[in-house]
């Protein structure tokens, strides 16, 4: 009765079509018949009419979101089922493009070009520098090439738009939204501003100024542009530079390791470079990692660490005795260098053989490490499902237990920040959740754990917890303030059904 | 982890942390610190693997392991 009602209006024209509207089924035979009404409503033109109105088939020029969009998918699909190294491969030919070179390029030659040369022949000039813009960047550098040619005439007062002023500085540049389309823009946009504040404050007593030490005594470790194999998920150095010219370019493992790289060049603090390491000392100077590395071994000793000691010591020397345990005297003893060595006969000669298995924090306070037998199945454990094989040397250990030295010396850095920020004098578990959701957000761009993502978008702290941690721990874990136990049961129940690994 | 071993020294993980944030450590908190302390564990190893063979290397070496600790501690700042 309704399609009755609209094809009313038609009844003047025709009344057949009408009748044959009523049933579907003939409407072959009635596009025989050239109702004007009928065969612009749903004749044979119906592509036409409908396309026109918007609602059918897709348009086939991609929007520059969709062009975005499918971008992204595709990078990301790569990035799934791609195996690590080829895709560091791949990423190589992408950061190999000429528009890394063609960018800066086109800044230095933009300031010295006259527009009079550029213009004789515009086009033959401009092709190359277009290779790395999209349709909209060409579209727009053609329109100034025209706006060029009539600047040709000499001294003829200009009429249009102060738009042509520009002209010289966008001569090479391609369009603005080139550069936006491919790289990820929430983590750069989340991420750069807060990398930059937070290091670029060199008081910070973090490993970044630490570490520099080990790459300064080069002997022994090599940096990654002389070995020519790019490190883990990383590219190599070289490739960081360049983007450190084009902020615009790269991706996002790629940013990871620029601001680890540059934020290790700029929190170092004045006295990293001081320190002399003698050429044939051996990586068992660095174990001790707060004492070799701040204690005045060097040429110049700095005024605050033997005060920093010695305050430290005296009032202390009375729980020395409770806070070794047999297994760090032995680790320690092993791990006993010159540097560190040197330190403690400075600062007392009678506890020096304990005093070499007690490391002291910056804040004075003495602390044991970890026994190296939980360092090592820790580590043992992981290096079988990261499919390493062999066992871990000693030496590789004595590398761990360093790096996990200066993990909580960072953590416990990061922790205290936290909590005096929120303006408590206790850490508490949201500190720790604050800091573990920045290590989340690294840990989701890694291609396991992308995939997981797609499939499980709440995948928090917990569920890595449900992973990691046996169940006695969690069930600590449960007893827990409110907030976090909700977020911890829903996470754990999604997760139990769809984690198999 | 193999279950029925010890688990990991709670007393001197809060140890560590206090002795370096010079702040008192709540109650489970260092339960949090080994998970995350376990998860910069998997990722050293991980890249210290990759490491390893990139190198032509059999094994998790010293070198390797003491190459990729920045880019693992980067990884893990706070």
């Amino acid at each position: 009765m309704p399609m009755a009602r609209e094809s009313h209006p038609r009844v003047d024209v025709t009344p057949k079509p009408r009748a044959a509207s009523a049933d579907p089924a003939p409407s072959t035979s009635r596009r025989s018949i050239k109702t004007p009404g009928s065969s612009q409503a749903r004749g044979v033109q119906r592509p036409q009419g409908l396309s026109a109105s918007g609602r059918k088939p897709a348009p086939l020029v991609a929007t520059p979101h969709a062009r975005a969009a499918l971008r992204a998918i595709d990078s990301r699909r790569a990035a799934i089922f791609t195996p690590h190294r080829a895709r560091r491969q791949s990423l190589r030919e992408a950061r190999e493009t000429p528009r890394d070179f063609l960018l800066p390029l086109g800044r230095v030659l933009a300031r010295n070009t006259n527009i009079i040369n550029s213009s004789s022949s515009p086009r033959d000039q401009k092709t190359p520098g277009s290779g790395g813009g999209d349709a909209d960047g060409d579209t727009a550098m053609e329109e100034d090439e025209y706006d060029d040619e009539d600047d040709d005439l000499p001294k003829r007062p200009r009429l249009s738009l102060p738009i042509d002023a520009d002209d010289d500085d966008s001569d090479l540049q391609p369009h603005r939204s080139a550069g936006l389309e491919d790289d990820n823009l929430t983590a750069r946009s989340i991420e750069l501003p807060r990398r930059a504040f937070s290091e670029q404050r060199g008081s910070r007593y973090s490993l970044a100024s630490m570490r520099m030490s080990d790459y300064s005594n080069g002997n022994d470790v090599p940096p990654s542009e002389e070995v020519g194999i790019d490190s883990g998920f990383f590219p190599p150095r070289n490739a960081i530079d360049q983007d450190t010219l084009d902020l615009r370019a790269g991706d996002i493992s790629a940013y990871e390791r620029l601001d680890s790289d540059v934020g290790r060049r700029d929190t170092a603090r004045f006295s990293d470079f001081e320190i002399e390491v003698p050429v044939n000392m051996n990586e068992d100077t660095f174990m001790i990692a707060p004492q070799a590395q701040e204690s005045p071994t060097h040429e110049a000793p700095e005024l605050h660490e033997p005060v920093d000691e010695s305050e430290a010591l005296d009032p202390q020397s009375d729980d020395d005795n409770d806070v070794p345990e047999p297994e760090l005297a032995e680790e320690a003893s092993d791990a006993g260098s010159e540097a560190a060595v040197e330190a403690f006969a400075k600062s007392d000669a009678q506890r020096s053989t304990k005093k070499r298995a007690i490391k002291i924090s910056k804040h004075g306070i003495e602390y044991p490490s970890l026994p190296p037998a939980v360092v090592k199945r820790l580590a043992q454990t992981f290096a079988k499902t990261s499919g390493a094989k062999g066992k871990i040397t000693p030496d590789a250990l004595k590398a761990i237990m360093q790096a996990s030295d200066w993990f909580f010396e960072q953590l416990g850095d990061d922790l205290q920040a936290y909590a005096k920020h929120a303006g408590r004098k206790t850490i508490e578990e949201s500190d720790m959740l604050t800091i573990m959701k920045r290590v989340f957000f690294f840990y989701m761009t890694d291609p396991i754990y992308l995939r997981q993502r797609q499939t499980n978008p709440h995948t928090t702290p917990f569920a890595l917890a449900q992973r990691h941690l046996p169940r006695e721990l969690l069930q600590e874990l449960r007893m827990t303030p409110p907030a976090p136990t909700k977020r911890r049961r829903k996470a754990s129940g999604g997760n139990e059904d769809k984690e198999i690994t | 982890m193999a279950p029925g071993q010890k688990l990991y020294p709670r007393v001197t993980v809060k140890k560590i942390v206090k002795a370096h944030s010079n702040c008192n450590v709540s109650k489970n908190v260092d339960v949090l610190i080994f998970l995350d302390y376990a998860l910069f564990m998997q990722t050293l190893m991980k890249e210290a693997t990759i490491e390893a063979k990139q190198g032509g290397e059999r094994g998790i070496t010293a070198r390797g392991v003491r190459k990729v600790t920045a880019d693992s501690l980067a990884k893990f700042k706070g």
